[in-house]
């Protein structure tokens, strides 16, 4: 037993607060204050090995950490979930090294490290929104070399994202871009919104709430202030449209929040559910307090 | 431990940190610091900023009045931080007055526009001009006061490129980044 709670001790005296040490610290907090201050533009950082493989939000993981505060009630999501293994593993570790309080509640949590998706509940002032971000320059599937996105960027150069989006209905007859799904912000960068679904673009725009992008081995912070505009691109006669499944959540019967399709038998039958679980269990409680009052 | 500036330094750095992104995020809007251990020339605020975010590669400018053994031996024992001139600093401190001209201090360049200087301004003790401030961060226009609030909007110009500015009093801190639109509503000067 001793031995034990000596282990214990031990644990908290290695790490530093939330993990990261000072200096990283100090260095990626002034790539945060930089990027709030020019909005959607993409902050190289000098990103860190964490104790996890690339692409499980290394980055998010290294914002979050310089960001905690000890009073903070931190949620994670994974797809919209707080029970997925991504979002499990992130919280625990946060809870070792840093102490805090977690909830799985949008409205009580403080700080909310997301992956994919932004959640139902509208978010507050002052509550901080971390992504988690695989590809940070939107335009790098389209021009790979860095010196040349770089320079696009530099003189607002997006006309090849237009093109891309233009193909899109020359072949489809509509935007296909379904997540991911670029945005212009403050009306001068484009930026990649991480693989969110479209749905969830319109919450960007003008959210009380502060918007921090972290991409871990891509070595890029970036950040949407509180209040700021975020327009999703898209051309006058082919209007941006948020959309999702046209089906009612087989749990709690939301039709305004975005499905996930699930495969519920060997032949193929389908069922749609809320991605955002907390928000499934507030409507759930909800239905069942008016049940109990009819 | 009492000479170190935060009693506990990562909860405390962590703090102080929150207090700057609330800033920076709501412009125009006044957010609190907590008192730490520094020299008596320096704010509470412009000290936290300085302790909060500088190292061994940040370039700090300290205008005359900042420029004492005091305040160069603190920042140089706890931070690392390089005492430098007005053209390569990162972190500028001093005065409104005394960091006039402001076109001396590095505004970043179109492709990397965070190489630029963030000015920590001491003291409120310059001339007002009644300003409505709108841009990123604010939700509806607010009302503050301004000094010069042409080399603002000189400044705004220059976006995405440009300073961004703290104002720093005693426990307050309040900011005007690059991305604040400012419109005058009284000019007498």
């Amino acid at each position: 037993m001793n031995e034990m709670s000596k282990n214990e001790n031990l644990d908290i005296q290695i790490y530093n607060f939330a993990y990261l040490d000072e200096n990283t610290k100090r260095m990626i907090r002034r790539a945060l204050l930089k990027a709030l201050c020019i909005p959607g533009y993409q902050v190289p950082f000098s990103s860190r090995e964490m104790p996890m493989p690339y692409g499980w939000g290394t980055g998010g993981i290294q914002v979050t950490s310089a960001c905690l505060i000890p009073k903070d009630v931190l949620k994670v999501i994974d797809q919209g979930a707080d029970d997925t293994t991504n979002a499990v593993s992130i919280r625990k570790f946060f809870q070792k090294t840093a102490n805090v309080a977690v909830t799985e509640k949008t409205s009580d949590a403080s700080l909310i490290q997301t992956r994919h998706r932004i959640p139902e509940t509208k978010l507050k002032e002052k509550q901080i929104l971390v992504y988690q971000v695989p590809i940070p320059e939107p335009l790098r599937f389209l021009e790979p070399r860095e010196v040349e996105t770089r320079k696009m960027h530099a003189l607002s150069e997006y006309g090849l994202m237009y093109v891309k989006l233009y193909e899109d209905i020359a072949k489809h007859g509509h935007i296909e871009t379904a997540y991911a799904y670029p945005v212009k912000t403050n009306g001068n960068y484009v930026t990649d919104p991480s693989p969110i679904p479209k749905f969830d673009n319109p919450k960007m725009n003008n959210s009380p709430a502060i918007q921090l992008f972290g991409a871990g081995r891509e070595q890029r912070i970036y950040a949407i202030p509180p209040y700021t505009n975020v327009k999703s691109l898209d051309f006058e006669d082919y209007p941006f449209e948020a959309m999702k499944a046209n089906f009612k959540c087989s749990i709690c019967g939301s039709s305004n929040s975005y499905l996930d399709e699930i495969i519920v038998s060997d032949d193929g039958k389908r069922s749609y559910i809320c991605s955002d679980t907390d928000y499934c269990k507030e409507q759930t409680k909800l239905n069942s307090k008016k049940e109990d009052q009819l | 431990m009492e000479h170190y500036p935060f009693s506990e330094n990562s909860i405390n750095s962590s703090i102080a940190f929150r207090s700057l992104v609330n800033a920076t995020s709501y412009p125009g809007r006044t957010f609190q610091i907590n008192k730490l251990n520094k020299p008596s020339v320096l704010s509470n605020a412009a000290a936290t900023i300085l302790i909060t975010l500088c190292d061994n590669e940040s370039n700090v400018y300290l205008s005359k009045d900042y420029n004492t053994e005091e305040v160069r031996n603190w920042l140089i024992f706890n931070t690392g931080a390089i005492i430098s001139n007005k053209k390569n600093a990162d972190f500028v401190i001093g005065t409104w007055k005394s960091l006039l001209p402001l076109n001396e201090f590095k505004i970043g360049v179109p492709e990397y526009p965070e190489r630029s200087a963030t000015l920590i301004i001491e003291e409120t003790k310059y001339k007002k001009v009644k300003c409505s401030i709108d841009g990123p961060g604010i939700k509806n226009k607010l009302h503050i006061d301004l000094p010069n609030p042409e080399l603002f909007i000189e400044n705004n110009n220059l976006y995405p490129l440009g300073l961004d500015f703290y104002f720093t009093n005693d426990l307050e801190i309040l900011s005007i980044p690059r991305s604040t639109k400012i419109n005058v509503i009284n000019s007498e000067y």
